[in-house]
């Protein structure tokens, strides 16, 4: 119930339709009672206001604290006999006041800065006068507690779910385990580009390779030439154990023997210094500078 | 201090009203005290700073506002008078 929007829009509809005027007002809303329960922020306005204004009456200070804000801060019972009196006047009535609580808790106090200004704009809509039922407490049911990990199930205290039950369960996990396909492995795409220039500008489109044909596959023939008689062949740097004489034989004293080839003088070749000279000259010319 | 500057004209009730404002009134003084002063001036039709302060008087002045407040209006009366050290 809103009673304050109630009287607030009745007493604003009373002093504009000229039913009554602010001095009806201010003969119940005493300077005595606004400062009990004015706040301060309104105070300091009415002062001001109050300084400035050549002539101080009941129409200044109503229209300066507003008759929203006094409804809202002076008590019920007071802005109650307002509008009773302004209506028993009108109907020809006798005007019974309400007895107005001497002496409540002073707003002006407690509330400095903190309690509202009310504005016209910020009219609260009326209600009836009526009281509404007494609304009985709601029960509120207990939220229930959401779930935030893996579904466990609560764990029971009766003797069914026994150690059985568990590893019965952990078969069956495995059996289903062993029932989902697994996961190929899928072949994984090329991360990088083959070339650089490939997939730039319009070229991108053009991007196929051609077609290329399957090499037939060969021995591998040894392109080693054969080492001349007498001479141990060089081995490649690669070669490792692939020579059946193994000079790391320490021990071995008849290795000598097995390479003793008879070599006649037909076979030998005439060495001279000149021909070296003129060899190594011919090497230079294909050597790469 | 307040009494005695009114009192020899060093400055006037506006001039302690331009210090003590209508929100530092507000702020500090009793609601009993407001009420009187706006009664007072509904009764006589307007709201002075003579009247105000025939209500709220130099003793409740010192009583209720913030010393450098009353403090400030005496220094700004000193200054006028050609006392520099309130400059």
């Amino acid at each position: 119930m809103n009673l304050k929007g109630f009287l607030d829009t009745a007493l604003s509809q009373a002093l504009e339709l000229g039913m009554g005027s602010a001095d009806d007002v201010v003969r119940h809303v005493t300077p005595e009672i606004l400062a009990d329960h004015l706040p301060r922020p309104l105070w300091a306005r009415l002062l001001t206001a109050c300084l400035g204004a050549p002539r101080v009456d009941a129409q200044l200070v109503i229209e300066t604290v507003g008759i929203a804000n006094l409804c809202e801060h002076v008590p019920v019972a007071v802005m109650w006999n307002c509008l009773s009196e302004i209506a028993s006047r009108s109907l020809g009535r006798e005007f019974v006041p309400l007895d107005v609580p001497v002496s409540a808790p002073s707003a002006i106090v407690s509330h400095v800065d903190s309690s509202p200004v009310v504005t016209r704009s910020e009219r609260p809509a009326p209600l009836s006068l009526t009281p509404p039922p007494e609304e009985k407490p709601r029960e509120t049911p207990a939220p229930k507690p959401v779930a935030l990990g893996p579904s466990i199930p609560t764990p029971s205290t009766g003797s069914a779910d026994s150690l059985a039950d568990v590893v019965a369960a952990l078969e069956n996990d495995e059996r289903a385990a062993a029932a989902m396909p697994t996961r190929s492995r899928t072949p994984t795409s090329q991360r990088f580009r083959q070339t650089n220039t490939n997939g730039i500008g319009r070229l991108a489109a053009n991007n196929t390779r051609r077609p290329q044909a399957a090499a037939p596959a060969t021995e591998p023939v040894p392109t080693v030439p054969p080492s001349p008689p007498g001479r141990t062949p060089r081995r490649g740097s690669t070669e490792v154990g692939s020579s059946e004489y193994d000079e790391t034989e320490v021990g071995k004293e008849d290795w000598k023997n097995t390479l003793a080839v008879d070599v006649e003088d037909e076979q030998l070749v005439e060495w001279s210094a000149a021909g070296e000279e003129t060899q190594s000259s011919t090497d230079e010319f294909g050597r790469k500078r | 201090m307040v009494e005695s500057g009114l009192e020899h004209q060093v400055f006037a009730p506006s001039d302690v009203l331009a210090h003590a404002t209508p929100e530092v009134l507000a702020s500090h003084l009793p609601p009993d005290l407001l009420g009187k002063v706006l009664a007072a001036s509904l009764a006589s039709g307007s709201m002075t700073p003579d009247r105000v302060l025939d209500t709220v008087t130099p003793e409740l002045l010192a009583k209720h506002l913030p010393h450098d407040v009353l403090w400030a209006c005496i220094a700004a009366a000193a200054a006028r008078a050609g006392v520099g050290a309130a400059k």
